[in-house]
């Protein structure tokens, strides 16, 4: 008979909660692609266009932010110690998200933003509330403090700020409830999300996923919690600078705060990296650490709008860049990396789990084709440069050939992961 | 280098043997060379086996499965005793524990 006594490990999220996230996050990041491929010549217009905003609010809503809420729901009762409050309610997150996410991107993509769309946002904020309250209980219920659940959680309060602010532009489109129309606030929603959303939670929960899957002992919690006051500093003085309608230059200390928070995390994954016990490091964790480097495109791009806007000349070229780089690039690029990190980990855990000790196991790492993944690297990698240079010089040859290494990436991706979701028990 | 503290070094070093074929699934080593066992200690009048143990991480998604794989090797090897697993992180684990054969494993 085996027993355990002083059970120190955190009970895992089960998977039946999980799964459904990256499944929806994969088709959706799919849909995006094919969206994209349908609608290349829309980044050679204003990036207020239906179809680049149903792409944004797909790659936004239905790939970034549905993966990082399944991961969390795994990952913040290992951060925290302590079990996940609710599975009804990270279920009801899922049923919110899943059915509003359809209703906001259709209406943007035949911009109809009437009811339907209201509707699909009223949606996706019950499912943030319902996993703000879920992380809020677990949080509260545990005993430890620790710095990577203060990211999770205050960017999931950035979260619901963005998607409260998003429900206010859409009813301001059909009743004048804002002094101003719903295009002046677009900047105020969006770096609420980029920022207050992906970057503190990607700072949050990359800096303890890395040094994990490197095997390093690297950490430095003050460092930490200096990102985390520059990432907050920032965004809170960019609101006050957005309200009170200063001048333009002014916006480059909130970026200047962010530059600096980028610049530290990057030193934290190198020192971790530089730390590290195991020598070889795999293509997941490579691309995860090359989406931090990635970081650092788009501030260059803001910076020189910034410069720009100094000179009242507003180009709506590196604004498509500069959006382009962020749910395209570094996002997507952590994404890619850190699902093939994960994911094989909570189906390893799913299928071997009770087979553990009757015969020998496939490593994680072995569910899914890793030469497949080495292919969907070069075809994103390749399709993100071509895309980009096809926006910034207006080439809609470039823009087409790139759209289509996109779509290849999505498809890889979807093969590996079905590949993953699909593995029986090679022992019974 | 790792010491695994022990009230009975003949059968430590049978549990040792089993447990070497009990492998962390995300570095590829045995938890043994990895220097993850900090004591085994055999109760003969209560056929009981105490065996402390770490992990790499206490955030080791794979925990659960390795403490598992690791009361199942124990048990195989000695199926007359309860095997009784604690998980501590009390000493943390290093790397100083890693054996020579795991260092030259991790450096390839």
């Amino acid at each position: 008979m085996v027993v355990t006594t002083n059970n120190n490990l955190v009970q895992n999220t089960t998977h039946k909660v999980v799964i459904p996230f990256y499944v929806y996050a994969a088709l959706s990041f799919l849909a995006a692609t094919i969206l994209l491929f349908l609608s290349d010549n829309a980044f050679t217009q204003h990036y207020f266009h239906p179809r680049t905003l149903a792409i944004t609010h797909t790659m936004a809503l239905g790939w970034g932010t549905m993966i990082i809420l399944g991961a969390s729901h795994q990952l913040v009762p290992v951060l925290i110690e302590a079990k996940l409050f609710s599975n009804f309610l990270a279920c009801l997150s899922f049923a919110f998200a899943g059915l509003g996410i359809p209703l906001l991107v259709y209406s943007f993509f035949t911009f109809q933003l009437n009811w339907v769309a209201q509707t699909g946002a009223i949606l996706v904020n019950a499912a943030i509330i319902c996993y703000l309250i879920n992380l809020a209980v677990s949080i509260s219920q545990s005993k430890k403090e620790n710095v990577h659940a203060v990211f999770v959680f205050t960017a999931s309060v950035w979260l619901l700020i963005t998607t409260v602010i998003g429900l206010l532009l859409l009813c301001n489109f059909t009743e004048s409830i804002l002094p101003k129309d719903s295009l002046h606030y677009l900047s105020l929603h969006a770096h609420i999300g980029i920022v207050g959303w992906f970057l503190l939670l990607v700072i949050g929960v990359g800096s303890r996923l890395i040094p994990m899957f490197l095997i390093s002992k690297y950490d430095n919690r003050k460092e930490l919690w200096l990102i985390y006051f520059l990432v907050n500093g920032s965004l809170i003085s960019f609101i006050v600078l957005f309200f009170s309608g200063v001048d333009d230059f002014l916006y480059v200390l909130p970026l200047a705060s962010t530059l600096l928070a980028l610049v530290l995390f990057a030193k934290y994954c190198y020192k971790a990296y530089q730390q590290r016990i195991r020598k070889q490091v795999d293509e997941q964790v490579k691309i995860s650490l090359l989406s931090v480097a990635m970081m650092l495109l788009p501030i260059v791009l803001l910076l020189v709008m910034i410069v720009l806007l100094v000179f009242s000349f507003a180009n709506a070229k590196l604004a498509l860049a500069y959006g382009f780089s962020i749910f395209f690039g570094w996002l997507t690029a952590i994404i890619l990396g850190m699902t093939f990190k994960t994911l094989p980990f909570i189906v390893w855990n799913k299928v071997y789990h009770n087979r553990a000790g009757k015969g020998k196991t496939p490593n994680p790492k072995d569910l899914f084709s890793e030469s497949v993944f080495n292919k969907m690297g070069i075809a994103y990698l390749s399709g993100f440069c071509l895309f980009l240079t096809g926006v910034l010089l207006s080439s809609a040859i470039a823009l087409q050939i790139a759209s289509v290494l996109l779509l290849i990436t999505a498809v890889l991706y979807n093969f590996n992961v079905l590949k993953m979701l699909l593995h029986k028990p090679l022992i019974k | 280098m790792n010491e695994v503290i022990t009230n009975n070094q003949e059968k430590c070093d049978q549990a040792l043997a089993a447990l070497h074929h009990v492998i962390d699934p995300e570095i590829g080593l045995n938890i043994v060379d990895l220097g993850l066992l900090y004591q085994i200690d055999f109760d003969e009048d209560n056929k009981i086996i105490f065996v402390s143990m770490t992990l790499t991480t206490q955030f080791c998604p794979m925990g659960d499965s390795i403490r598992s794989n690791a009361g199942k090797a124990m048990q195989h090897t000695f199926p007359e005793y309860t095997i009784d697993i604690a998980l501590v992180f009390d000493p943390p684990w290093s790397q100083e524990r890693i054996s020579e054969q795991g260092q030259q494993f991790l450096n390839r």
